[in-house]
């Protein structure tokens, strides 16, 4: 390409995406960074300089580093079971079964339910539906609701997750599957004992631009949970659940303490920002260029 | 390929559902017969024969917004905006809150936004919160003269009109309780922890085997129960809040306070004779509804504000609901076993910082509308089905557990002490009394956390 | 794309066999709590609390008055609209300029690419509850553009751009070989011919899931729209469904019916997608 068009290509094809991305998150990211440096309570007219007291604030809060840590366990359970079903039945669903587009169809749909209607199907299924299979069954495990036990809810927290999140990977796992051409798919059908070690061999290094990318979105919304979190447990029993997003927003609006909010929701965009910068550099070199 | 793509939906949501139904079908219930959908519900007419109310004309034009947190009055409001408009030319916008918001967010992002609100509804917290900085000072309007013991100062200012107010207690279904005991049941028998006790035991020997709905939700458990430990001091909100400095400087040690004790000697009788006890955290708000209007139990931890949830559990407006004080000993003088709670729950703060002269004129004019019109009071009552702090308003209103709360204060049965306290009370303290609910903590670690709360703040 | 894999030995179809069982087993697990949806959204509040299994079979506790009462309490129509102008200009607008963007990072490796592309990567992990007052309060304490749909279609755009082109970057690094480019400038075509000719076609297996999964969150956004707009008039779906909760509980029946009314036009969107996805990759098949 020549130079003299370096510029103009800038112009008709990176400027405006950029400008937007940077006007919406941005812009607003910078100055809620300053924010944390003063006093301001989010709704009044005075805003002081404060230096580094709210992150002394956040040092301090020891709810918060709780929260954080469970999120990490919530994190590594989560970012496993998505990805490995995921990838799964993504496989299962490009290898010409009879009904595969009624069954995309089917992993696809129940992730159009969102938000609060979410977390009450499911709060319906653990103290309702479990119970009741409790009862019938006599099985222990079903005995009382799973939301009214701290370890039991943390689960049923995982279990909605993966349930949310595997069936948006399976659409990106399946474009990528779909991607690949022909003869590697011919190649690694389930056909006789090699198939396990073609995936493993043939399959998995072509699809790790896919790998890369379902890990990175599992990681970073894993992180960020807070509708599922809020819905579903609302950090309950007795705060035993409450995740570090889920911590932030209450912090800065329950318990109106604005700038230690911000400035936790920075803590844990850093912490973030280090894990998924790790995995991401660590899968794309294991990715194969085309 | 449209219709195709609908096809095939419905076929897979068909044969979704029929392999689901021969799984379960047998296992669980089938549907009960619901109520007869044609049945229309009948409005209480409101009467426009007499309209003494001298309205202002030089408004006409202006338009303010109100907006509501109250989300079961959203058609109301609606309703009684188009009628105030007919009658004085100003628009009034009503902006709902929508789920997932809290109203103190929506308002601090509204001002954000440069465009808040004429009108908020608010609690009271929240109006502590804002009020100096952003709102109206309202000591002067006429309604404040008719609003005795229900409004709110801050440094001797009014800077909110009550909206409704709101009472709560134990609810007790009458026609269950007769119906097991098999005689008349009158409510003002029952006076002390001791009384309960036989009643509930009584229920239980007529079959009746777990007589009481417990909510386990953190802001029932935080605020609307745990609050009577500041609230029952004296019965004032001066009271309540002189009893959260002295548990805040550690002057008070919650162990050897009475109300303390108390409080927690009632919760442990509820908490024995729960529906719930196997599982208490188990607990669904709807179902309490449910099975108190069945008749499964029959007292209820409540306020008036869940007489939707009851109507849509079968209870109709001529059934007999009403309540039970929260007792908190044994001692029949004591005026917390007498009286229930009901203060001014909801507060409408006007934005003193944005709004043109014009708007603030047009915003009092409609409050005081909603006082002293008879259109007003009786829109207030019949349409939002609330009960106006407004001793001048003649309307009753129509629902039981709302009558029951209108009775106490007409008979002085009620105290409006309403504790005053940081917005995370309930959900931080909530926790720990579902930890005390599930008996997952006993009486010492829960104090403990209640006074770790408070001396944290500042 | 029906193809059947080809049959092997007795060992093969049993694992076949098994792989379909077990595909069959998940997809019901995954199905419940959307088919409870389904079911409960002809119920009354009472039925669907007290026994949420009560079955299609019993008809007489059926009816459709949820779904009655969510389209008229709803405006369903208006707010249909809205959501409607909302999610198609954002879903063009990401979609044009995200793989764009994209392209013009996987094939300019210079500074500006990287730290461009750093910087989305990143943004993708803030909270959003971390620019929501910043937000809000630049542009409507200072710019004051809230409550007008091109300010939401602006956000939108802007929020979902990271994702987007992380999403198209992969899909250019992996999948477009920069062979039939090079063949297309010895054609004298610039470019941008190029990228319209010759690249963005190939790009539709990725373009039809960046739709749809643009679209999917655009369409059910309720935070962002919420801060955005307060004129009723210009309510999306999922705003407009605010009057079925209450303070302290909520009209779980119309609540159903309401989301069943906005999930449908995504999940026949989907439906029709998903033919696309597949006939883009046997189109633009590179062998």
């Amino acid at each position: 390409m020549k130079a003299k068009n370096k510029g103009k290509d800038f112009c008709i094809f990176a400027l405006l995406g950029i400008l937007f991305f940077a006007a919406v998150v941005i812009v607003p990211f910078v100055y809620g960074v300053y924010l944390t440096f003063t006093d301001w309570n989010g709704v009044s007219q005075v805003k002081n300089f404060i230096g580094l007291k709210n992150y002394i604030g956040v040092a301090k809060d020891t709810q918060f580093w709780t929260a954080l840590l469970l999120t990490f366990k919530y994190v590594i359970v989560v970012v496993i079971l998505v990805n490995v079903i995921a990838f799964g039945i993504a496989y299962l669903l490009t290898r010409g079964i009879k009904g595969q587009n009624f069954f995309r169809a089917g992993f696809f749909t129940p992730n159009l339910i969102g938000g609060i209607v979410l977390g009450y199907i499911w709060q319906f299924v653990f103290s309702r539906v479990f119970v009741n299979i409790g009862e019938a069954t006599g099985m222990k495990l079903f005995e009382i609701s799973w939301l009214s036990d701290p370890d039991k809810a943390f689960a049923a927290m995982v279990l909605v997750t993966v349930w949310q999140l595997s069936g948006y990977m399976i659409l990106i796992y399946v474009a990528g599957f779909m991607g690949l051409s022909e003869d590697v798919l011919e190649a690694a059908s389930l056909d006789g004992a090699a198939g396990f070690n073609k995936l493993r061999y043939i399959v998995l290094p072509l699809m790790m631009s896919s790998v890369t990318i379902c890990l990175f979105l599992t990681l970073s919304r894993a992180f960020m949970v807070y509708d599922v979190n809020l819905a579903l447990t609302a950090g309950g029993p007795y705060g035993t659940t409450e995740m570090a997003a889920m911590h932030v927003y209450e912090k800065a609006f329950t318990s109106r303490q604005f700038g230690v909010g911000q400035a936790e929701a920075l803590v844990l965009f850093v912490v973030v920002a280090c894990i998924s910068g790790l995995q991401v550099y660590l899968t794309k070199k294991k990715e194969v260029e085309a | 390929m449209k219709r195709k793509g609908i096809a095939r939906l419905l076929a897979l949501a068909l044969t979704g559902t029929m392999v689901m139904g021969t799984l379960t079908g047998c296992t669980f219930g089938f549907a009960s017969d619901p109520d007869d959908p044609n049945e229309v519900e009948e409005e209480i007419p409101i009467d426009t024969s007499v309209d003494t109310y001298e309205y202002r004309t030089d408004l006409k034009g202006t338009e303010i917004s109100v907006l509501n947190t109250k989300a079961e009055i959203q058609v109301a409001l609606e309703e009684i905006a188009v009628i105030f408009e007919e009658k004085t030319g100003i628009h009034v916008e009503i902006m709902p809150v929508t789920d997932g918001d809290s109203p103190y967010t929506k308002v601090v992002s509204l001002y954000n936004a440069g465009n808040p609100p004429t009108l908020s509804i608010l609690d009271t917290t929240d109006v502590v919160a804002l009020a100096e900085e952003k709102a109206e000072d309202l000591t002067d309007e006429p309604w404040t003269a008719e609003a005795e013991g229900y409004l709110t100062e801050i440094n001797g200012k009014i800077y909110s009109f009550p909206l409704c107010v709101e009472g709560r207690g134990l609810i007790y279904n009458k026609a269950v309780i007769e119906e097991a005991l098999g005689e008349t049941f009158d409510p003002a028998t029952v006076k002390t922890q001791e009384d309960l006790v036989e009643l509930l035991d009584r229920l239980v020997a007529a079959g009746i085997e777990k007589p009481v709905s417990l909510a386990k939700e953190d802001w029932s458990l935080g605020a609307h129960q745990l609050q009577y430990v500041y609230e029952t001091y004296d019965g004032t909100t001066d009271g309540a809040a002189q009893v959260i400095e002295q548990i805040k400087s550690g002057e008070l040690n919650l162990r050897d306070y009475d109300r303390m004790n108390g409080f927690l000697d009632l919760f442990d009788i509820l908490k024995k004779y729960n529906v719930a006890k196997g599982d208490p955290l188990g607990a669904d708000y709807d179902e309490m509804a449910i099975d108190l209007a069945d008749g499964k139990t029959a007292i209820w931890l409540n306020g008036n504000w869940a007489w939707p949830n009851l109507k849509e559990a079968g209870a109709d407006n001529d059934d007999e609901y009403g309540f039970l004080p929260y007792f908190m000993s044994n001692d029949e003088n004591d005026f917390a076993n007498q009286k229930i709670q009901g203060s001014a729950s909801k507060q409408v703060m006007m934005d003193g910082q944005m709004a043109t002269e014009d708007e603030k004129a047009a915003a009092k004019e409609f409050l005081n509308w909603l006082v002293f019109s008879e259109l007003g009071q009786q829109l207030v009552v019949y349409r939002c089905n609330i009960i106006p702090p407004f001793q001048n308003n003649p309307y009753e209103p129509t629902d039981p557990l709302s009558r029951s709360i209108y009775e106490h204060v007409q008979n002085g049965e009620t105290f409006s002490a309403s504790a005053i306290v940081p917005n995370d009370h309930w959900s931080i303290l909530g926790g720990a009394m579902q930890k005390y609910l599930a008996d997952r903590c006993d009486r010492e670690e829960l104090i403990e956390l209640i006074e770790a709360y408070w001396a944290e703040q500042e | 794309m029906e193809q059947t894999a080809m049959i092997g030995g007795r060992k093969a179809k049993i694992a076949r066999f098994f792989a379909m069982l077990g595909l069959i087993v998940i997809f019901i697990a995954y199905m419940f709590p959307f088919l409870m949806v389904v079911i409960n959204s002809l119920k009354q509040k009472r039925d669907i609390i007290k026994s949420p299994f009560s079955w299609l079979f019993t008809i007489k506790g059926l009816s459709f008055d949820n779904f009655v009462k969510a389209f008229t309490q709803m405006d369903f129509l208006n707010a249909f609209k809205n959501s409607m102008i909302v999610t198609v200009s954002a879903t063009v607008l990401v979609t044009l300029l995200a793989s764009m963007l994209a392209y013009y990072i996987v094939r300019n490796n210079n500074l500006i690419s990287k730290i461009v592309f750093a910087l989305m990567v990143a943004s993708m992990i803030i909270p959003f509850q971390a620019i929501m007052i910043p937000l809000v309060s630049i542009y409507g304490g200072t710019l004051n553009v809230l409550n007008h749909r091109i300010t939401l279609i602006f956000m939108h755009t802007g929020f979902s751009m990271a994702m987007s082109v992380f999403m198209f970057h992969g899909f250019i690094k992996g999948n477009i070989p920069i062979a039939l480019e090079e063949a297309a400038y010895v054609e004298g075509c610039t470019r941008t011919q190029t990228f319209f000719t010759v690249v963005f076609p190939l790009l539709k297996p990725i373009i039809s899931t960046m739709v749809i999964l643009n679209a999917m969150a655009f369409w059910n956004d309720f935070l962002l729209p919420s801060l955005v707009l307060t004129d009723k008039k210009l309510l999306t779906l999922p705003l407009s469904t605010y009057s079925f909760y209450g303070t302290y509980s909520a009209d779980y029946g119309t609540i159903m019916a309401g989301l069943l009314l906005c999930v449908l036009p995504i999940l026949i969107l989907y439906l029709v997608l998903q033919k696309q996805i597949i006939g883009g990759v046997v189109a633009g098949a590179v062998k």
